[in-house]
């Protein structure tokens, strides 16, 4: 066992983007294979700790004073490792992806600049793009309601750079959009934790239980909820996400659908947990909100005809099937919902990437104006389909797996709940016909039919293999976690379980 | 052993999967090889299990490993009782048999990687589901078939013009990638709400093995009973994936365009794979809800028999009327699966309309199963060597290929007379024990069954005749004096499909003998299935006087509507398009049919425009005024307000105090709200 893991995965990102910043000047191209090969090191750390994990151990690392009374505490256990995990995978191999994608993204925007300031840009991007990684292990190891904050706090901030620098249309203005969305729903957070810290004078999330069953306790779960409930994305709240999400730079789209998703995991970890009794009454109000913005998000999915659009509406209503698992408080739905997190991210890294890809190769964002390109490029055709089934909940990969895990779990609250419950597990159901609608609909519009004549003589070819080979292996790793899901659920289930 | 076999039955055709791109292109030969090599050794499986029916009482065979422990334990397991046994054999059989053919349909295709690689997902994937010994698992090979089918039909996805269906206009034509979307997502209605049936099963009954569902289904059902309307909406949720699946009203409409996909495709979707997964299932749940209903007397489980008998004889009737008139060629065949797999749902239903007639129901459904994929295979592969041979897709395109195409000419007969229905062949025997128990169940059933019959038998003749008799059409005849192109398939194709016919003719030979052995399992199977003192099923209903009275009926009708055909289409005494001109009544019904009793046309306003238009009206009033105002308006005039704070602050005193004082009680609100709060501490 390695001695201090996690501060060791905490930190590695940042010292590789410290060396980028202090050598941007010359460092060029090479930055992003750095970046790369740093987060494929942590992962491999990730990787090592969650072997230890999963034979029993929890591990706990406790630093440095931040304040009297807040330490900076790691914790690794069974909920915190399959997601950390999962996440540093994503984010390597989206490291990988930028290395093509940063560069053509630079050329577009950038045009008129010196190459000095190209690579000055790059390694810029570059050098931000670590803190992603440091705020996903942040948010998920932290123990204490602070750290948490400050963690959050830190992805918000590295998306606002990275937005309005590297984004699409109005990027700045959408960078705003983001950054004020982001600190609404982080200040609810803060608020919350104050009567929390008001209340217990910690904290410890772990110290959270002691004041459940007081009336202190609702009002901290409806903040901490309005807070979340922002970054998830929730009817009513979602108006950021289809600008946010669909005008960044595309190589980060599995972050951003990371950043959004991973508020579940703090509902989890924060809530649903050591607050399980005083959670109960929230669950019905939060399922209906849930089936609600599944709805609704696909309905506005199946409108867009921008490519980038459609994948970042697709999160929106994505993201509430999990919240819906959550929603019916039963271990089983819980382990699910969770469980689909983590499918989801996986496939959406896929599929949204691979819009990128199009974006890449084509310069089009508009579906219309496609047609027939599976022809030119089958690799990317048959991303874009193994990203469609990996949403859409086909077997074998692990989203159908998730999927009745979960809605097992719904069905259960139902069939004890009766009528209501009922009605919004199978509305839940049906809503998944949605998602198979427009992502293999708008299949049909991209890579089907007849190949515009105009295209026939551009050379639109798939991309060069950085760009696809992260994206089939974590079609693999989502198709193995399909087949043989045991080791994640029962991870899970070590800490969720008794719910 | 027999457990091994199962195995390498259902594995064979993945392992095809994997191994097939490992051909790359110049390795044709060998790609075609493996792929096909893959079936025939499911096949072999297969056929090494068929001597356990002849022993039902060590049947069933079941084997497992533990998939999942937790939430949920899962098996991975297979189940070998006589009813997965057959199933095995008509798929792999007719599979490998479609696979053969292929090798000569695609000859000219470049890269077959794709189409081979989905031909043995689409076969192992129905293994899976047909061999699964849980609800879970079966539902993995059902969503996987269905993905599958959706490769396949969508094969052609540049949708080039000569792989259009549909039309001519004003019939609008669909293409291939359309069809393909379409099947994905009809069917897709029917698997997720058949996952909530699971899933209600399973918080019943705490277990989705069939073998344990069985078996505590004294229990589970006891409870399940207790629930007001819960019966009935596990029923309806059951019912909707297979009714899905296998093209039944009110999912039927995505079957006809399902043949967008070359021939062989549409052999293997109609005939051996798809369609009947879904009878597959009913036939796994008639025996749960036969001792729902008979044994434990819930009254709510009539329900799963009457709906699968009477939308069975709706469906049959429903679509044998639209195979009247249909113009293409694969349509036409279309039409008759579903209008047959009706047949089929009826069987299963009036099994347990009667508690005397489960058996008997149960091996006629099974047995018209078995007989429909060995016909249906055959005039799927028979049409496809035409279309391939006249260049088009419709019936007046062709005409008096008897001359050209002989052999074809006797195969499609074998399939054709035996989707009639005319002794000896296979048909024959197989829709006869359908009436047979219709008849006994409910007499209105019965006729609708029996025109349906004769309809059968009209269309089917029509499709003939202007097949292979008559003139030839003007399009033949500019094909054939240029480069007379108009020949029989090649070496593969005529392989296949005689291999086909000779297994019909055989069929229709052995008929009773086979009906025989089926009855005689599945009176064990079912025996151990139901697992009551009661024995009522069992006892054998006595039939002799009805059963020559249904032959003499059904032949009626058989020749009835051959007749009509006849006169129409073979000796043209009158022309049907003077008739439809001529009497209004005709007119309109063919008017009817021909738009599928306007059933389509329904759908499309009212899901796809009726979408369309609700995502519109999301997205361009909701969603854009939301976000108007929360992303713009707010943000614009929060900025305007402080800044008019900003500067009447500056201004002059008396408002800097006015102001001020404002700034004030604010505070000291917020100052008490913050007092009012306890410290814990």
């Amino acid at each position: 066992m390695m001695p201090i893991i996690l501060l060791q995965i905490l930190l590695i990102p940042i010292l590789a983007s410290a060396v980028i910043f202090i050598s941007r000047r010359w460092l060029g191209r090479a930055s992003g294979w750095i970046i790369s090969l740093a987060l494929l090191y942590a992962t491999f750390l990730a990787a090592l700790a969650a072997i230890e994990v999963s034979s029993g151990r929890i591990i706990t690392e406790q630093y440095l004073l931040i304040a009297p009374g807040i330490r900076l505490g790691l914790l690794a256990d069974g909920l915190s490792i399959p997601v950390l995990v999962v996440v540093l995978l994503l984010c390597t191999a989206l490291s990988f992806y930028s290395i093509h994608y940063v560069k053509h993204r630079i050329t577009v925007l950038y045009e008129k600049e010196t190459e000095q300031v190209k690579i000055e840009h790059y390694a810029r991007f570059f050098y931000l793009l670590p803190f992603f990684p440091v705020g996903f292990i942040g948010t998920i190891l932290s123990t204490n309601l602070v750290s948490l904050y400050f963690f959050m706090e830190v992805l918000t901030i590295t998306l606002f750079f990275l937005m309005a620098f590297f984004g699409y249309r109005e990027r700045v203005r959408v960078a705003f959009t983001s950054l004020s969305w982001g600190i609404i729903g982080a200040l609810f957070f803060l608020v919350a934790s104050l009567v929390v810290y008001n209340q217990l004078g910690s904290l410890e999330i772990s110290n959270l239980g002691q004041f459940s069953g007081t009336s202190f306790a609702t009002l901290a779960i409806v903040l901490f909820l309005i807070g979340l409930m922002i970054k998830l994305a929730m009817v009513p709240f979602h108006v950021w996400m289809p600008w946010v999400h669909a005008e960044h730079p595309t190589c980060i789209a599995g972050l951003l659908a990371v950043y959004a998703n991973l508020a579940l995991y703090v509902i989890v970890r924060v809530i649903a947990i050591p607050l399980s009794g005083d959670f109960e009454p929230f669950g019905p109000p939060l399922m209906v909100l849930a089936l609600v913005t599944m709805i609704y998000g696909s309905l506005l999915t199946m409108a867009q005809t921008d490519i980038k659009r459609l994948a970042a509406c697709s999160t929106i209503s994505q993201i509430s099937y999990s919240v819906l698992g959550l929603g019916s408080l039963t271990s089983t739905g819980v382990e699910g919902g969770l469980f689909f997190f983590l499918s989801h991210i996986m496939g959406k890294t896929v599929f949204f990437s691979t819009a990128g890809i199009i974006v890449y190769t084509t310069g089009i964002r508009d579906i219309r104006e496609m047609g027939g390109l599976a022809r030119k490029m089958p690799v990317t055709a048959c991303l874009w389909l193994i990203g469609c089934m990996m949403l859409s909940g086909f077997p074998p990969f692990s989203s159908f797996t998730a999927e009745w895990i979960m809605f097992s779990g719904i069905f259960e609250r139902g069939l004890l709940d009766g009528g209501f419950g009922l009605m919004i597990a199978i509305g839940g159901l049906i809503a998944i016909l949605l998602t198979i609608a427009y992502s293999f609909g708008a299949a049909r519009c991209i890579f089907f039919g007849p190949l515009r004549p105009e295209f026939e003589s551009r050379g639109f070819t798939d991309p060069p293999w950085t760009m696809t080979v992260p994206l089939l292996l974590i079609a693999a790793v989502s198709m193995l976690l399909g087949m043989y899901p045991e080791p994640v659920i029962e991870l899970l289930h070590s800490v969720v379980g008794n719910i | 052993m027999t457990v091994l076999v199962a195995w390498i039955c259902i594995f064979s055709p993945f392992v095809g999967v994997a191994t097939t791109p490992l051909f790359g292109r110049g390795h044709g030969k060998a790609q075609d090889l493996s792929a096909v090599l893959c079936t025939l050794v499911s096949t072999v499986a297969a056929l090494l299990l068929l001597p356990e029916l002849l022993h039902p009482n060590t049947l069933p065979i079941e084997s497992a490993v533990r998939w999942i422990q937790r939430p949920i334990a899962v098996d991975f397991g297979i189940l070998i009782d006589p009813l997965s046994i057959i199933l095995v054999n008509v798929v792999s059989l007719v599979s490998f048999i479609i696979m053969i053919y292929c090798v000569g349909y695609l000859k000219n295709e470049s890269n077959r990687t794709r189409f081979w690689m989905w031909m043995n997902g689409f076969i192992g994937s129905m293994l899976l589901l047909v061999l699964s010994n849980n609800l879970l698992l079966l539902f993995i090979g059902w969503k996987l078939v269905g993905v599958c089918s959706y490769g396949l039909i969508g094969y052609y996805y540049q949708d080039q013009r000569q792989h259009w269906i549909g039309g001519p206009t004003p019939t609008p034509f669909v293409k291939p990638s359309q069809a393909a979307l379409k099947s994905l997502v009809v069917t897709g209605m029917g698997d997720m709400l058949m996952l909530g049936g699971i899933l209600i099963l399973y918080f019943y009954a705490g277990t989705i093995n069939f073998i344990e569902l069985y078996d505590t289904a004294p229990r589970w059902f006891a409870q399940l009973a207790t629930q007001p309307g819960m019966v009935t909406l596990l029923i309806l949720l059951l019912l909707a994936g297979p009714f899905a699946k296998s093209a039944q009203f009110p999912f039927h409409e995505w079957l006809p365009e399902a043949m967008a996909g070359p021939a062989p495709v549409s052999a293997l979707i109609h005939a051996a794979t798809m369609v009947k997964s879904g009878v597959y299932l009913v036939a796994r749940l008639v025996p749960l809800f036969y001792y729902a209903y008979w044994v434990a007397e819930i009254e709510q489980a009539a329900l799963f028999f009457h709906i699968t008998a009477w939308i069975g004889v709706f469906t049959a009737l429903l679509a044998a009327t639209q195979g009247m008139v249909a113009l293409e060629l694969k349509k036409i065949l279309a039409y008759s699966t579903i209008s047959q797999l009706g047949y089929i749902m009826l069987a299963f239903g009036v099994a347990g309309l009667a508690p005397t007639l489960l058996l008997d129901g149960y091996t006629s459904g099974v047995f018209h199963l078995v007989i429909h994929a060995l016909f249906k295979a055959c005039l799927f592969l028979c049409i496809g060597t035409i279309i391939h041979a006249v260049h088009s897709i419709y019936l007046y395109d062709t005409g008096a290929l008897r001359r050209y195409m002989p052999v074809t000419w006797v195969f499609t007969l074998a399939g054709a007379l035996s989707l009639i229905g005319l002794p000896p062949f296979p048909g024959f025997w197989s829709k006869d024990a359908i009436l047979l128990v219709a008849l006994e169940a409910n007499t209105l059933l019965f006729l609708v069954a029996l025109v349906t019959v004769g309809i059968t038998s009209f269309y089917t003749v029509r499709f003939l005749a202007i097949i292979f008799h008559g003139t030839a059409s003007t399009s033949l005849k500019s094909i054939h004096p240029h480069s007379g192109l108009i020949t029989e398939g090649k070496g593969s194709m005529r392989f296949a499909t005689a291999l086909l016919t000779c297994l019909i003719v055989i069929a229709g030979i052995y008929g009773p003998f086979v009906e025989e052995v089926l009855y005689t399992s599945f009176q064990t199977s079912l025996d151990t299935k139901i697992s009551t003192g009661t024995v009522l099923w069992s006892s054998v209903p006595e039939q002799s006087s009805s059963h020559v009275l249904v032959s003499i009926l059904a032949l009626t009708f058989v020749f009835g509507g051959a007749i009509a055909a006849y006169i129409l289409y073979i000796a043209r005494k009158w022309s049907p398009q003077v008739l439809i001109n001529k009497y209004s009544a005709i007119r309109s019904l063919h008017t009817f049919f021909l738009n599928r009793w306007l059933i389509n046309m329904v759908y499309e306003r009212v899901f796809v425009s009726g979408m369309s238009y609700l995502t519109h009206f999301i997205a361009n009033d909701v969603e854009s005024r939301w976000d108007q105002i929360v992303n713009r308006r707010l943000p614009g005039e929060l900025t305007n307000k402080i800044q008019r704070l900003v500067y009447r602050l500056q201004a002059d005193t008396d408002e800097l105090v006015y102001n001020v004082s404002y700034v004030l009680i604010l505070f000291v609100i917020l100052l008490m709200f913050l007092l009012l709060i306890p410290n814990a501490n």
